[in-house]
């Protein structure tokens, strides 16, 4: 992956009550699901982040957040081991 | 919807970005250590200093993760490789990678001494409680009843010993004044880059480190996400999660 390459995955828009963006990157997300069990919206029993229609790179489900729902906090990004999600400040 | 985002994904410097998704599995804990290891390096500008070395287990399968000079050993072998690099050039953050195998089983030796000596280096343990590469059979730090390939009716420490503590051994045997030895967890990634930086520091400093990592390897102990966080839990009760030695003026 060098500079001015463009990278396959899901735009998430207005996470955050509109303050940031959530990006997952398909080919690096392995479908481990360890994501969903950090999302502190999840642990509260709400369906933040949950498996995505999409795959990653094995062809297992992605994960994506209910844009609704989702707090932009970044712990599923600090979470994954494969640096699949980025959440960026808008 | 999968579209083609121009936005990289967030890869701190130290690691590789090139080679794309790592040869880890799917939720291993190995790529939580590394990319933490990874930020903190860049965090203290050491990327230029540092010399990374893997052990042969699941560590080796790290030979192109950082974007750090890397050296890949024979199994046990880490530790003297990375201090043998820093004695022949003062002044290298001398890393050396490995599991709880390659550190407490057949590299125990190497871990006691660099320890006793003070050796100039960092020393990070991925504790996973088994041999994960060859399968996933009983190794040192193997929890009390856990069933592994060759424990298939859970370990019986009648027979085979209770489970090695590393940081308290290491702890045990390093010169305090210049030693930080700890045990940290991938369950909380914050703090584990909170100790990966004060490990570090101390090295540069010319100190010795010390750090196991009380680590997860769903694909042997066939664990969905979920349950890979239970049991992780289970090993923090029983390995203590906490900094043993912190040398003056490291906080
Ligand atoms: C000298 C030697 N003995 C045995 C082996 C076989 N072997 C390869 S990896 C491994 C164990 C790895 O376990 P660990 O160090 O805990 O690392 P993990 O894969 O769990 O991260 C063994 C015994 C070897 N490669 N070389
Ligand atoms: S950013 Fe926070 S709230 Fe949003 S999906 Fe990730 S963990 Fe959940
Ligand atoms: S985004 Fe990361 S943590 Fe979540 S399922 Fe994909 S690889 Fe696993
Ligand atoms: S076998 Fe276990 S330690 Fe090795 S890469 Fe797979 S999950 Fe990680
Ligand atoms: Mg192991």
């Amino acid at each position: 992956m060098s500079e001015k390459q463009q990278y396959k995955g899901i735009k998430v828009e207005g996470v955050q009550k509109g303050k940031a963006d959530w990006y997952l990157y398909t080919d690096l997300c392995k479908g481990c699901g360890l994501c969903l069990e950090k999302c502190p919206m999840n642990a509260k029993g709400e369906k933040c982040l949950s498996w995505s229609n999409e795959v990653g790179i094995y062809a297992t489900p992605a994960v994506q957040p209910d844009p609704n729902i989702c707090i932009g906090c970044g712990a599923c990004a600090l979470t994954c081991p494969d640096s699949a999600i980025r959440v960026e400040k808008k | 919807m999968v579209e083609l985002l121009s936005l990289p994904p967030e890869i701190p410097s130290a690691q590789n970005m090139k080679v794309g998704a790592s040869k880890f599995c799917p939720g291993c804990g190995h790529g939580i250590i590394l990319k933490s290891l990874a930020y903190v390096i860049d965090e203290l500008g050491l990327q230029e200093r540092a010399v990374f070395g893997c052990d042969i287990g699941c560590s080796l399968l790290s030979w192109n993760y950082m974007n750090v000079d890397t050296v890949q050993t024979h199994h046990g072998r880490t530790t003297p490789v990375i201090y043998g690099v820093t004695r022949a050039n003062p002044g290298t953050v001398g890393i050396a990678y490995m599991g709880d195998g390659g550190g407490l089983a057949i590299g125990a030796q190497h871990l006691v001494n660099a320890s006793v000596r003070g050796e100039n280096m960092l020393i990070l343990l991925c504790n996973n409680t088994n041999y994960g590469m060859t399968g996933g059979q009983m190794s040192p730090t193997t929890m009390p009843g856990q069933i592994t390939e060759t424990t298939p009716y859970g370990r019986d420490c009648e027979t085979t010993g209770k489970p090695a503590k590393g940081a308290e051994m290491v702890a045990s045997i390093v010169d305090p004044g210049k030693s930080f030895v700890a045990r940290s967890t991938v369950s909380n990634v914050r703090k584990l880059r909170a100790t990966l930086k004060k490990a570090l520091t101390n090295v540069a400093n010319g100190g010795f480190s010390f750090v196991e990592v009380l680590s997860i390897c769903p694909l042997n102990w066939r664990t969905n996400n979920k349950d890979t966080f239970g049991r992780l839990a289970k090993m923090e009760e029983f390995f203590e999660v906490k900094d043993f030695v912190v040398p003056e003026g490291l906080n």
